[in-house]
């Protein structure tokens, strides 16, 4: 009786992958398919369905199993945001030693959030005292809506008196705070308040919004095409070094090591993309674990990299 | 069932076992001579064929993206990896794959390809890999023309898009005879990039914008993200999915325009030339998955107004 149900299977299996694997000239016309093509097609529709679920199930299982591993493990974001016990502060310098000792960590990272956070100034600030605690010296915050940009003066108010930032660095970091056509130095004295960008900072942070790609991008043409008829440039000039230098930012333009994207959707929404260039992109889904977490794992993941540069 | 029976069945499956194994294991190495493992290797390949084509099948049930860019990473890896005799080897087996991904492609009825073939940057490379590069890429362009046109369906169009300024002049006598010769075919079209970058194709556009203007057949005004986005090497249609080979995770300035712009991307660990039609499925499943979300947040971009 077993032998006569794995036949049949077989057979089924068999014929169903001829029929699937025969040159069906009515494709493009379903009222001209015959009726086994439209079973068949039919049969493959509800496979494709039963797929779909099966890897939704499957993420949905091994997100919950990753979310218990890491409520059973280490909660990094814990150690800057709880108080400062003598056991939070070991684990803290533990795992700042761990982040210095890694082989490489970028110069520049830029994380992209999701449009519309409610809790955005929360964001910069968390994502400011991680970027202390790893030495990061430059760190870029991306929302394709303007929301950052627009609460700025509360995102430079929450870093001014942080003391997560503080928790993270050791003392008051010197933190510079740009969007823009603002920028504004925290923690440094009065009389070093306007200096120059050669100031020596422990972070700079950058409010990027999709302002600072696509638009900047046409806003450089018209500016270009406007120079050329006023007489001084030529169209030979215009090349890969002239568009970087003119999209250099006065606070002192990088592209970014390590782009941080906190969504479950693998997709760029509207990011600079010249500065794009060089950057290693790392996903990971915020759902159920915090920015910290996320940028931990980043960097681990960021330090296994080996970088050729096209050799 | 009898001791002695069961005993006797036990010893008859394992021993198919253990043959099928050494077919199935003789079948997979390239250098099977045996007359069995050859016609284990015709049947095997033909069921292969077969399922991938249902394979096919149950994907064209759902949405299918209209533009998929590969880079195609770690071909010098897998010679090293295979011990094969040189990196250009490694280099031959990611066209082969090439051909397969492309059939795979035609099948499922996407109708853009890209694919990342040599990058300005990777002239740094030593001059022996560079110019057995360069090779490849004037026999194989010809090849794939060729191929194109005996074909009784004429389906792909071959476009080679890059710098051409820094290519030999053989290479280039070869990439403007396959797009000469497949010109007219609508079907599949393929954007081969040899020598590209991002940087020198978005400089490049803004350049010929800039001339538009001088020339007096555009406007300052004029000049937007579209105004741009047509000048472009690969100006469209809209990029739906990047994957990138061999495991690294960066863009390597490749489509940077594109790929920012809700393109679903994917990094996949396993050499150019072994990626097989198993990635494609599960990458396409994937892209399937979640389409209709990229889809709403594409629409809900698009009905915020582009701010200057």
């Amino acid at each position: 009786m077993q032998a006569v149900l794995w036949l049949a299977t077989a057979v089924l299996v068999a014929a169903l992958t001829h029929i699937g694997g025969r040159r069906d000239k009515g494709e493009e016309n379903p009222a001209k398919q015959s009726i086994s093509q439209q079973l068949c097609d039919g049969a493959c529709t509800v496979v494709l369905r039963a797929v779909h679920l099966a890897l939704a199930v499957h993420r949905s299982f091994q997100g919950w199993v990753q979310s218990s591993l890491e409520q059973a493990g280490l909660d990094v974001q814990e150690l800057l945001e709880g108080d400062d016990t003598e056991e939070t502060t070991e684990r803290r310098r533990h795992l700042a030693g761990f982040l210095a000792s890694l082989p490489q960590r970028p110069e520049h990272l830029a994380v992209i959030l999701p449009e519309g956070r409610e809790s955005s100034i929360d964001d910069v600030e968390v994502l400011c005292a991680w970027g202390l605690l790893a030495k990061v010296p430059r760190l870029t915050i991306y929302t394709r809506d303007s929301g950052m940009q627009n609460s700025f003066d509360g995102s430079a108010s929450r870093l001014r008196k942080s003391k997560m930032a503080a928790r993270a660095f050791g003392s008051t970091p010197r933190i510079s705070l740009d969007s823009t056509s603002r920028i504004e130095h925290l923690g440094v004295g009065t009389a070093l308040a306007d200096a120059d960008a050669d100031q020596q900072f422990d972070i700079r942070v950058s409010l990027w919004s999709r302002r600072n790609g696509y638009p900047a991008l046409c806003t450089l043409a018209q500016e270009l095409a406007a120079q050329m008829q006023c007489g001084p440039l030529e169209s030979k000039d215009i090349g890969e070094r002239l568009v970087s230098n003119r999209l250099a930012e006065p606070s002192g333009h990088c592209h970014p090591d390590l782009i941080l994207l906190v969504d479950d959707l693998a997709c760029l929404p509207d990011f600079p993309p010249w500065q794009l260039q060089s950057a290693e992109m790392v996903q990971i889904d915020a759902n159920g674990r915090s920015l910290g977490d996320a940028f931990f794992k980043a960097l681990v993941r960021y330090a296994k990299v080996e970088r050729r540069w096209g050799k | 069932m009898g001791l002695v029976a069961q005993q006797w069945y036990l010893c008859a499956i394992a021993t198919l076992t253990v043959f099928g194994y050494i077919v199935i294991a003789g079948t997979r190495s390239s250098r099977s001579t045996l007359p069995l493992q050859k016609q284990c290797q015709l049947v095997c390949g033909s069921c292969l064929r077969n399922f991938n084509k249902l394979l096919v099948r149950i994907l064209k049930q759902g949405p299918i993206p209209q533009h998929v860019a590969f880079i195609m990473d770690g071909n010098r890896r897998f010679a090293r990896k295979s011990q094969m005799a040189s990196v250009s080897s490694g280099h031959f087996a990611g066209f082969q794959n090439l051909s397969n991904v492309l059939e795979w492609c035609k099948d499922l009825g996407i109708g853009n390809v890209s694919i990342f073939a040599f990058a300005i940057n990777n002239f740094n490379r030593s001059p022996e890999e560079v110019s057995s590069l360069m090779e490849l890429a004037e026999e194989k362009l010809k090849e794939l023309a060729d191929r194109s046109v005996a074909e009784d369906n004429r389906e792909l169009r071959i476009r080679v898009v890059g710098n051409r300024d820094l290519l030999p002049e053989r290479v280039v006598k070869s990439a403007e005879y396959a797009e000469r010769i497949t010109k007219d075919y609508s079907v599949m079209t393929l954007n081969v990039c040899f020598p590209y970058s991002a940087t020198d194709e978005i400089s490049s556009a803004i350049r010929k914008v800039v001339e538009d203007v001088e020339a007096g057949k555009l406007s300052t005004s004029d000049i937007d993200e579209r105004t741009l986005e047509s000048r472009l090497q690969i100006p469209g249609p809209d990029l739906d999915i990047l994957v990138r080979t061999s495991g690294e995770i960066r863009f390597s300035n490749y489509m940077l325009w594109q790929s920012a712009k809700m393109a679903y991307i994917q990094f996949v660990d396993v050499y150019w030339p072994e990626f097989s039609f198993f990635h494609m499925f599960k990458i396409l499943i994937s892209w399937q998955m979640a389409s209709k979300k990229i889809k709403e947040k594409k629409i809900q971009m698009d009905s915020k107004p582009t701010q200057l």
